[in-house]
């Protein structure tokens, strides 16, 4: 069945679920244990951490092993309740693992800006610039987000927080095999990320954490992690994730070349067959892949129902299980009106994708919508 | 290829056999999970449950399910009229419009444009479209038939319905999902008011909704005999929860409420079941509804539920115009209630009925 949403969690890769197995079926050691199986797990974590660490250009100290993004987004804004600086920047984009989280934190004195963004999806760095207070004590911003695909001046805004001496964070789940990262262009000081984004399994994802920058624990226990995050590794999930991760960096010029090649089959036919639609985002500072498009005079859930019964998965920009068609922030944020807002539907494109189903879902969505 | 049917599928048994039985008289069945209210009532309410069993049910099946939210359409054209209703005394049947608001249209119009031919839903009802009309009949097990709350549908509304359980009795559906493998064969079917749940919440619920008005309770004879906690928590004919103490009265029977006096804001009781002022020989109701469209040519022979499960009641309907109507009964009924629904029919079938305004 042809799956065109691959930010919402992609199909793992074969060469990933085979190292899995590998590894689970070879090595029950607990990598803390100092005998042989435990030596074995130990080393599989660590070759994980080394491949991700070179992907990135890090060092592999400065990679923290956690259950996932939404969890590394937690431990950095968690850290800020034992710091002094109190008061946390972000965006009015970001995913709810930033946004929920930082409400939460507001009764323990945490005070948060949510900065603006423009039409297409971006922050003015100007406008981060005059968030900053003398208490500023973090920097949220992600750099690509879920569901325009919108790619932030992530450059623009690190070098506003270097300036002011602040630590930055982003959210980078949406952008790891997606476009290129390193940690010697973007000097984010914090970065979350997921293996089930990249063809890699769920329930596992790191911390990018910049060597001198101190963390506190969500989970405390154990010295694993360096202390940063206890509990026994989940050695399959990391080595699963080493080899996804891997398999990102080495073949990223093809993905992305194959990314933007669908993207451009899809787009061109649907501004060619059906008639009125609008494509959200940014055009210049994109995801390749993510395209968010509107269908005037189209419910997103009427639309997404008829291409479910076509076997065709995509999503609607609000998520959750409800099914409600509550219009989504990330579009309001932006601006768009809710007639526009309830009519839109996200399309992101993976590896597996043939142009043939891209012109497919093409067809069906310009019948659908044409009426 | 197969009509394609859609059915609301709620979690519990009736409709989740409701979709086994068109699944297998060969419809392209799909499924519709209803979220019908939202806010911060997590503590009355199981949608995350019931949710979790209609998926499990749809998984077993090999069904495709999504979900849908009409909060929006049940607050404004339901849930409004029910606070409005008890903020004049009055006690309201929130089910019979949902029927026709939410699950006969919202719901309704949601599954046609979705491309469906009609809608199923778990309703112990009948329709016949032999006569050349969409007529409603009483379900086949006597002590489920849903009827009472399925009087308001109209002719659209029916010719686009399928109830399959309503030729079964409850007993058989429910050997028929545990024949099948279904989870919730065996779930406790729901009571109350869908979107409170357990009757035990019902006053702390109102409490949110209703600024309540206390006052005192009387006798029949005008006889200050108790307090009462303000109109919404008491309807007609209630026995329970009166807090009426002994030394009042001189028999040992229980009271119930026999009136509720909105100008002086006092509860008015009477003792024993068999005491007259409970009963009414005659009601007034308006917003009539015919199922079929018109007045019926013959009204004799009618009988009438002034609430749901009451065995027919026959009757006689005067002055009938298009939106009121007076009900008069052979024999008096027991605690007639405005706001509740009196519905008509013939026999087996529902033909229609009203809200019941006043009684005397």
């Amino acid at each position: 069945m042809p799956y065109f949403d691959h930010s919402a969690t992609t199909p793992i890769h074969p060469n990933v679920l085979n190292k899995m197995m590998d590894v689970a079926q070879h090595n029950f050691g607990n990598p803390s244990s100092v005998h042989a199986s435990g030596r074995k797990s130990k080393a599989i974590i660590e070759e994980s951490r080394r491949t991700i660490a070179t992907a990135i250009h890090a060092s592999p100290s400065e990679i923290i092993f956690t259950g996932g993004g939404s969890e590394a987004n937690n431990m950095v804004l968690w850290t800020l309740i034992q710091s002094d600086k109190k008061h946390v920047v972000t965006s009015a984009i970001e995913h709810p693992a930033i946004l929920t989280v930082l409400n939460k934190l507001e009764p323990m004195g945490i005070f948060h800006t949510v900065l603006p963004v423009n039409h297409h999806g971006r922050v003015d760095p100007k406008r981060l610039e005059k968030s900053i207070q003398a208490d500023t004590g973090l920097i949220s911003i992600m750099m690509a987000n879920n569901e325009v695909g919108t790619i932030q001046p992530i450059t623009e805004l690190i070098n506003i927080a270097q300036n002011h001496g602040i630590p930055f964070h982003s959210d980078t789940v949406q952008t790891l095999g997606k476009i290129p990262l390193s940690v010697q262009d973007i000097q984010a000081d914090f970065m979350s990320f997921s293996a089930h984004k990249l063809y890699g399994p769920k329930g596992v994802g790191f911390l990018y954490k910049r060597k001198g920058l101190s963390l506190n624990p969500l989970i405390i226990g154990g010295g694993q992690e360096g202390k940063h995050r206890a509990g026994t590794e989940n050695v399959p999930g990391i080595a699963g994730m080493g080899e996804a991760v891997r398999l990102a960096s080495k073949n990223l010029a093809k993905r992305m070349k194959h990314l933007e090649e669908l993207e451009l089959v899809f787009i061109t036919y649907l501004n060619r067959e059906c008639s009125g639609v609008i494509i959200n985002g940014d055009p210049n500072h994109h995801l390749p892949g993510v395209i968010s498009v509107s269908f005037p005079q189209n419910r997103s859930d009427i639309l997404l129902a008829k291409l479910d019964r076509l076997d065709m998965e995509v999503s609607s920009g609000s998520a959750c299980g409800s099914g409600s068609i509550k219009p989504s922030p990330v579009l309001e944020a932006m601006g768009i009106p809710e007639a526009q807002n309830i009519s839109t539907l996200r399309f992101s494109f993976g590896r597996e994708n043939t142009e043939e189903e891209v012109i497919q879902l093409a067809k069906a969505l310009s019948q659908f919508a044409n009426g | 290829m197969a009509d394609h049917i859609i059915v609301g599928i709620s979690g519990g048994v009736d409709s989740s056999v409701t979709a086994l039985l068109l699944q297998k008289q060969g419809f392209d069945v799909e499924c519709v999970f209803m979220k019908n209210w939202e806010g911060n009532d997590d503590e009355y309410c199981t949608a995350e449950e019931d949710y979790k069993d209609a998926l499990a049910v749809c998984d077993h099946l090999g069904l495709p399910l999504r979900s849908v939210n009409f909060s929006q359409e049940y607050w404004d054209k339901v849930f409004q009229y029910f606070i409005d209703e008890y903020k004049k005394g009055r006690t309201p049947n929130p089910d019979v419009l949902c029927n026709r608001e939410v699950k006969f249209k919202a719901f309704m119009d949601y599954a046609l444009e979705l491309g469906a031919k009609k809608i199923g839903t778990g309703h112990y009802s009948i329709i016949d479209d032999s006569n050349g009309y969409f007529r409603l009949l009483k379900g086949l097990d006597p002590g489920k038939d849903q009827s009472y709350f399925l009087y308001l549908l109209d002719q659209d509304a029916l010719s686009k319905s399928m109830f399959p359980i309503g030729e079964i009795k409850k007993k058989d559906v429910r050997k028929l999902a545990e024949e099948s493998g279904l989870v919730n064969h065996a779930k406790k079917d729901s009571t109350g008011v869908c979107f409170i749940g357990e009757q035990k919440f019902f006053k702390e619920f109102l409490k949110k909704y209703i600024p309540a008005n206390p006052g005192i309770i009387e006798t029949i004879d005008g006889q200050v005999c108790g307090e009462h906690d303000g109109f919404m928590y008491y309807t007609m004919g209630q026995r329970k929860g009166l807090g009426i103490g002994g030394g009042h009265g001189s028999l040992e029977a229980p009271w119930f409420v026999a009136e509720k006096d909105l100008d002086r804001n006092v509860l008015i009781v009477a003792q024993g079941h068999d005491h007259s002022s409970l009963y009414h020989g005659q009601l007034m109701a308006d917003e009539v509804h015919w199922i079929n469209g018109s007045v019926p040519d013959n009204l004799s022979g009618i009988s009438a539920k002034i609430r749901y499960r009451q065995a027919d009641q026959k009757c006689e309907i005067t002055e009938l115009s298009t939106e009121q109507c007076t009900v008069k009964f052979d024999k008096p009924q027991f605690a007639i209630t405005p706001g509740q629904s009196v519905v008509f029919y013939r026999g087996n079938e529902c033909l229609g009925g009203a809200m019941i305004d006043s009684r005397k």
